[in-house]
């Protein structure tokens, strides 16, 4: 049958309907609460069982740990309130689609002890009060926390572990602390930043497979495998597969029981009709194969519960939800069993218990990094294994899903292939960005796929590729990437390489990595260059080794036997993931400051090496007096027609954004993982390069102490007017460079007055940038922001007149109330491109 | 405070009801009060343990802090020197002047000041005084996590700040 059959791709007369108004409403209004039901059990269940100070925990420990959870969280079929921002008690009168949630509130916090979660104990009194982000907290649950939970994980979270271990393979070095230097680094929060300490993985299951044989296939599977198995530990994790996966039969069951105890009480006929129904779902799947698309989606939702109860959630994607559960949609369709208003109705309750947590941040972090999400990715659109054209109707129902919703998760990344996907297609989702203002991203398949293919995964993987956490590549469910293993300050490399091995925010005197030469020490750009790359060198040994001894931690800690069932590769090999079991295994780093490093580079070679205009000492000078008093110098180095800048297509800078990609490729990608994969890198920066900028002095690209980075690979704001120049610098590098995916962030004017000349605009720049004829593959991704600057002003200073203002911060999708307010100047701050003109528009606010 | 006194102050406790046992801990609470809210000294370290100590003794509720807990801090100045040492096991704090070598964690702060906005700044959590780099810590941060809740907890319960 056609893939596409929709007449109005649109989906126009498909409205959200009044249960979805009305949970979207509530969604809205809710605070999200701690949640102590996990940490309360996991911590009961290891207490009993002596895991607590084990040398190892095996990953049967783990499943029997899960499946006890499972067994005995509360099943919650409809939340009957919420709790709003004046942390006040509120009725939700109407109920989901779906059974079940993340935690057992309306909008859950959910806590993991055994990563970060220990970090919100000084705040436990007064985090309903805190100015960012406030989270409810039951005064009960505040006992529960600091009695019954966290005094237990002391010494046994993950990065605890992994120190106490760094330590011990120290003993008797002659230091000053006790801290291994990696986790003194780590600590200084200046240099690099891990997520192991704060969760196992950025990635995707494979949900095709439970899909088509149900958790009971994956059992026998695991089970007849267990039998022949030849290794210990191999049958060990067969048994472990197995023993969780009852736990999520246990879970899916429980919430069918308490739906038909509803169903029981229910007076109305179309309530009780509707409770049977959904008890019905429950109590096929995910236990058996999905015959529905309702099915589909429910075995999706209660897999994806349980795997958000092992694994935190921090970036863990769905995948190609288009692609997976498009056989059971159109069946449904051609069988009339579905009309496009009950699919849309199912999208949309499904969009809302995918955003039904938010992760666990502590208050610093929420004024460094603050905002995110969970950054759950739904990939839609592109090619499928044999590059055809895998554009679907369910795409366009999960665009549409999306547009109706305008929620910060799930973050909607669609692909497209330009040659092979059709234009309609194209303008449609860039209509989209129009409407909601930020979503979805854009992913270019032709650089993408070329960009995983240079990593070696076959044509087939690559094609099947799927959007990780903000814009991460990677094969769909068979790849176990830990994207966002390493989160790489580019810019304090430099200032290592400027200060001869010493930051300015750790202090002048106190060396950090080597000697690499006074700057009066320089005699050309290119000895200033060696030095750069000795000091890259010497941080990405430094924060590799961190990573792999996390990793190695996690090994002995934290065997994920959910999300190893659910994947492609372990069944096969008898491994869990965090042991290598996945089909492809790598680690990602992402740069933080690349465009800053860039100009920077840039403006040292221009002004210093060649005009010789000022000495490289004086320009430390004008650097620690944060330019005062040095007007001339600032305005040369901002100035793109005296210095160069990355983004204007000016050879000096661009090809040294290419020298500089290349060598952090070269040097990540030369590391072997402890899974026995290699580093891949990526340029994407969430809201780290606001918060890395405040702690870092001025830059020799003229950026003043304490401003923000650029998001991203995007080139910096304020110096790039052309938006066909900015594009073309981008698309210029090369992908190969950039497999662990990269963000670029473009700001452009809505004109509603002229909106379709605007789309027409629109859609002609994503394909100029797509466009392979530049030379290369064309840009890897793009992503927008769409609301006008004086929106921006006026949400800043009345954040209450816009709860749903979402917008686009480098990757992942964000409410802009909800940032904090250095980022929300860098967004207002960025490039503004008006379509028209294809040039920046200048605010008063610059100069 | 000698051990007998340490343990009359406690049974006194189970029988005084927290209202009376403040009134006992007035001088404490308005130092803490001072350190806190007005002027800051170099004293404001040993006031806060201090007031801390007493406030296991004479408190049924913080005392529960205490219940199966055990762990070594140690608070140095900038220049190296020990400010003092805090070491709480079996159901008891105790607070020492020299170095704790077996430490869980140790806290340099440049400044009273900087360990008061450490510990109790509103709004802002333990790292935020890290990244300032007006504080450094050595050793397992969740002793430090815990040690924030007790001091919070502390000045809750008091009524101060």
């Amino acid at each position: 049958m056609r893939q596409v059959s929709l007449k109005d791709l649109a989906l126009s007369d498909q409205k959200r309907s009044p249960r979805v108004e009305a949970l979207r409403e509530a969604y809205f209004r809710a605070a999200p609460e701690i949640c102590c039901e996990r940490p309360r059990l996991v911590t009961r269940y290891a207490r009993n069982k002596g895991l607590f100070g084990k040398p190892a925990i095996s990953v049967l420990d783990k499943a029997r740990l899960y499946r006890y959870v499972l067994e005995n969280r509360q099943p919650v079929v409809a939340h009957g309130h919420g709790v709003d921002r004046d942390m006040k008690p509120f009725p939700v009168k109407v109920r989901s689609l779906f059974a079940g949630s993340t935690t057992s509130h309306f909008k859950g916090v959910p806590i993991f002890p055994e990563f970060m979660g220990l970090a919100l104990w000084p705040e436990l009194l007064n985090i309903k009060e805190r100015a960012s982000n406030p989270y409810f907290l039951a005064d009960d649950d505040v006992r529960v926390l600091n009695e019954e939970v966290f005094p237990y994980w002391l010494g046994d979270s993950i990065i605890e572990r992994c120190r106490s271990r760094m330590n011990k393979d120290r003993a008797g070095e002659p230091v000053g602390g006790r801290d291994a230097p990696e986790m003194v680094l780590l600590e200084h929060l200046v240099f690099f930043l891990t997520s192991k300490g704060n969760c196992i993985s950025h990635t995707i299951p494979d949900f095709s497979k439970v899909l088509r044989v149900g958790l009971r296939g994956i059992i026998e599977e695991a089970q007849q495998r267990g039998r022949t198995a030849q290794e210990p530990e191999q049958r060990d994790f067969y048994a472990a597969v197995a023993e969780a996966m009852e736990g999520i039969v246990a879970f899916s069951r429980n919430l069918a029981r308490e739906t038909r105890r509803l169903a029981s009480q229910a007076s109305d006929a179309t309530e009780k009709a509707e409770l049977l129904a959904m008890a019905e779902v429950n109590e096929r799947v995910p236990e058996l194969p999905a015959r529905t698309f309702r099915e589909g989606l429910t075995t999706v939702w209660i897999c994806w519960t349980a795997i958000h109860l092992e694994n935190p959630d921090v970036g863990l994607s769905l995948g190609r939800l288009d692609q997976v559960l498009y056989d059971l949609y159109s069946h449904d369709i051609e069988t009339g069993k579905l009309t496009l208003d009950q699919a849309i109705d199912l999208l949309c309750c499904l969009w809302l218990k995918i955003g039904d947590h938010v992760p666990t941040v502590p208050a610093t972090g929420e004024q460094l990094f603050g905002g995110a999400g969970s950054n759950q990715a739904i990939t839609v659109g592109g090619v499928d294994a044999e590059g055809r054209d895998a554009v679907n109707d369910l795409t366009y129902l999960m665009i549409r899903a999306t547009e109706l919703m305008m929620l910060r998760d799930p973050n909607l990344n669609a692909r497209y292939f330009s040659a092979v996907n059709p234009p309609a297609y194209l303008r449609r989702l860039c209509d989209v960005n129009l409407n909601t203002g930020a979503t979805p991203a854009l992913h270019n398949d032709r650089a993408v796929i070329a960009a995983l293919t240079a990593k070696g995964d076959t044509l087939a993987q690559a094609r099947d590729y799927g959007v990780i956490g903000c814009v991460e590549p990677g094969s769909n469910g068979r790849f176990y990437g830990a994207t966002a293993s390493i989160l790489l300050n580019l810019t304090s490399v430099l200032e290592l390489t400027l200060y001869n091995g010493e930051h300015r925010h750790t202090g002048r005197g106190v060396l950090i990595s080597e000697r690499t030469g006074d700057a009066a020490s320089f005699t050309s750009f290119d000895a200033f260059k060696v030095a750069f790359v000795r000091q890259v060198s010497w941080m990405v040994d430094r924060a590799t080794a961190l990573n792999e001894a996390l990793g190695r931690t996690h090994q002995k800690m934290y065997p994920t036997p959910i999300l190893s069932s659910l994947f492609e590769g372990p069944m096969d090999k008898g491994k869990d993931l965090i042991f290598g079991g996945a089909t492809i295994n790598s680690s990602g780093a992402s740069i933080i400051g690349f465009a800053d490093v860039v100009d920077s580079l840039a403006a040292i070679q221009k002004v210093v090496f060649e005009d010789k205009a000022i000495s490289l000492p004086a320009l430390l000078q004008a650097l620690d007096a944060n330019f005062v008093g040095q007007d001339v110098l600032l305005a040369r180095l901002r100035n793109p027609e005296k210095t160069p800048k990355y983004g204007n297509e000016q050879p000096a800078a661009d090809s040294l954004a290419r020298w500089l990609a290349a060598t952090l490729d070269g040097l990540f990608g030369r590391k072997l993982n402890y899974r026995g994969g290699h580093y891949r890198v990526g340029y994407w920066t969430m809201t780290n390069h606001a918060g890395f900028g405040r702690l870092s002095g001025a830059t020799p690209n003229g950026r003043r102490d304490g401003d923000n980075f650029t998001s991203g690979m995007t080139p910096v704001s304020g110096v790039t007017p052309s938006l066909t120049k900015a594009l073309r610098s981008v698309a210029s590098l090369p992908p190969a460079f950039l497999s662990n995916g990269v963000a670029v962030n473009l700001k452009y004017t809505p004109d509603n007055a002229n909106r379709e000349k605007m789309l027409d605009h629109f859609v002609a720049s994503v394909e100029g940038y797509f466009d392979a004829a530049l030379g290369g593959l064309g840009g890897m991704e793009i992503q927008f922001n769409v609301t006008t600057h004086d929106t921006f002003v006026d949400a800043v200073k009345n954040p209450q007149k816009y709860p749903e203002l979402l917008v686009r911060v480098s990757g992942y999708t964000a409410y802009f109330k909800d940032l904090n307010p250095q980022m929300q100047q860098e967004i207002i701050g960025r490039t503004e491109y008006d379509l028209g003109t294809g040039q920046a528009v200048e605010f008063s606010r610059r100069g | 405070m000698t051990r007998l006194k340490q343990f009359f102050v406690k049974v006194l406790s189970w029988f005084l009801p927290d209202r009376l046992c403040l009134r006992l801990m007035r001088r404490q609470i308005e130092d803490l009060r001072r350190a806190l809210e007005g002027t800051l000294t170099d004293r404001f370290l040993e006031i806060l343990l201090g007031g801390m100590c007493l406030a296991f003794l004479l408190l049924r509720g913080f005392r529960r802090n205490l219940v199966g807990f055990s762990g070594s801090y140690l608070f140095r100045t900038a220049d190296g020197t020990v400010a003092a040492g805090a070491r709480f096991a079996n159901g008891r704090m105790e607070v020492r002047r020299e170095e704790d070598k077996g430490y869980d964690v140790a806290i340099t702060f440049k400044n009273p000041l900087a360990l008061r906005k450490f510990l109790f700044s509103r709004d802002q959590d333990i790292l935020a005084s890290i990244l300032a780099n007006e504080v450094s810590v050595d050793g397992n941060l969740n002793y430090i996590y815990k040690f924030g809740f007790m001091a919070r907890d502390l000045v809750h319960r008091l009524g101060v700040a």
